[in-house]
């Protein structure tokens, strides 16, 4: 193993991690503790993360692109039948399991908070901008699910803990301190994206959130 | 007239007073588990259709928040009838109201007085077309929603998928 550091992450596929953890953690607080006014906030800060991670998977640094890491079934099995391993290399980016786990944990959140977009809650005060296009029943209806969709995320975020913690037990693997840092031990560096793209990606991403909070109503 | 036809009288007149109490009583609690449920559902798609209008930044008076404050209004008058003794979670029907409410039915009262008068001022608002008012009331209306679902609804409600 070398002892020189790599940069595998870049600074903006880092700061989307922790954000959305700290706007999940949010979302969940204020949605338990039936806070409305901030936990529809918070949503909006899930929404656009979300939808920053996804275009950064087209636009961002090398280990963030979905063609880099996103593989077919094949590769999938094959890994699985290597996990076991205790000294696998370690690889820059994500692993095809690993790429799985991304997109189920991008799509579960995705889909958590458009069903939040048109629920309703049971008063009728307090509901999604986009619930103008829903009837009531339909919004409790989406409101229900939104709630039910939330249990699935927290298994997925438990098999995505659960991962990390058996890379970290069984393979000596430390991922969280990458996700931080944004360097590991690895031979290979990842190649990063300019700061523009980023810019750019959040001026339309926002204006594209600030839209939905308006339910389109903007003119 | 001998005693006895008028003791024949006073027992058939007993008789129609029962029949006539027993028809038009009021239907054992359960019944009204459902109903209720309905009626109060139909303010909460009142409320949702008047802040709709509140989010869109361009109200229709005449078409929709004028009608639906009269919902809530006209429902409001009633919502103290809907919950008979029995009508709990005792009656094994499925319901969200808690035992609470009979045992705190002073306090149950109260807050349900406070909705008629809340829903009357937010009528009179609509009414208005008062723009600044109708959000005020709504904010007000909704936290006496709230006063009364905390305490004495179940936040099972949340849970299951039924509605």
């Amino acid at each position: 193993m070398s002892t020189a550091k790599s940069r595998i992450w870049d600074l903006p596929t880092r700061l989307m991690h922790w954000a959305l953890v700290i706007s999940i953690a949010v979302c969940w607080w204020t949605g338990t503790h039936n806070d409305l006014d901030y936990h529809i906030y918070s949503g909006y800060a899930a929404l656009w993360i979300v939808l920053m991670r996804i275009y950064w998977g087209f636009a961002g640094a090398s280990t963030a692109q979905f063609k880099n890491f996103v593989r077919g079934p094949r590769a999938v099995i094959a890994y699985v039948r290597t996990l076991h391993w205790r000294n696998t290399a370690h690889t820059p980016g994500h692993n095809p399991l690993g790429a799985l786990s991304v997109l189920a944990l991008l799509g579960v959140v995705l889909t958590v908070v458009v069903q939040g977009l048109f629920a309703v809650d049971v008063d009728g005060l307090y509901s999604g901008p986009m619930s103008l296009y829903v009837t009531f029943k339909k919004g409790r209806h989406l409101a229900h699910l939104h709630y039910q969709w939330f249990e699935y995320l927290l298994y997925v975020i438990g098999l995505h803990l659960a991962a990390v913690a058996f890379y970290y037990v069984h393979k000596r693997h430390n991922l969280v301190t990458p996700m931080i840092t944004g360097k590991a031990h690895i031979e290979e560096e990842m190649t990063g994206a300019p700061l523009w793209r980023f810019v750019l990606g959040a001026v339309v991403i926002s204006a594209f959130v600030w839209a939905v909070s308006k339910g389109f109503y903007i003119f | 007239m001998s005693a006895f036809r008028i003791r024949c009288v006073a027992v058939a007149a007993l008789f129609v007073a029962t029949a006539a109490t027993v028809a038009f009583a009021d239907p054992p609690p359960a019944a009204q588990i459902k109903p209720r449920q309905d009626k109060l559902r139909d303010m909460g798609g009142a409320l949702k259709a008047i802040t709709d209008e509140i989010k869109k930044g361009r109200i229709d008076w005449d078409n929709a928040v004028i009608p639906n404050a009269q919902t809530v209004k006209d429902r409001s008058v009633y919502i103290l009838n809907w919950f008979p003794k029995g009508s709990g979670p005792e009656a094994h029907v499925k319901t969200y109201a808690l035992p609470a409410i009979w045992q705190k039915f002073d306090d149950f009262t109260k807050q349900g007085k406070q909705l008629q008068a809340d829903a009357a001022k937010l009528q009179q608002v609509a009414n208005a077309k008062d723009e600044a008012g109708l959000k005020a009331q709504v904010q007000t209306i909704g936290k006496t929603c709230k006063a009364c679902h905390d305490p004495y609804r179940s936040p099972d409600y949340e849970k299951d998928n039924e509605e």
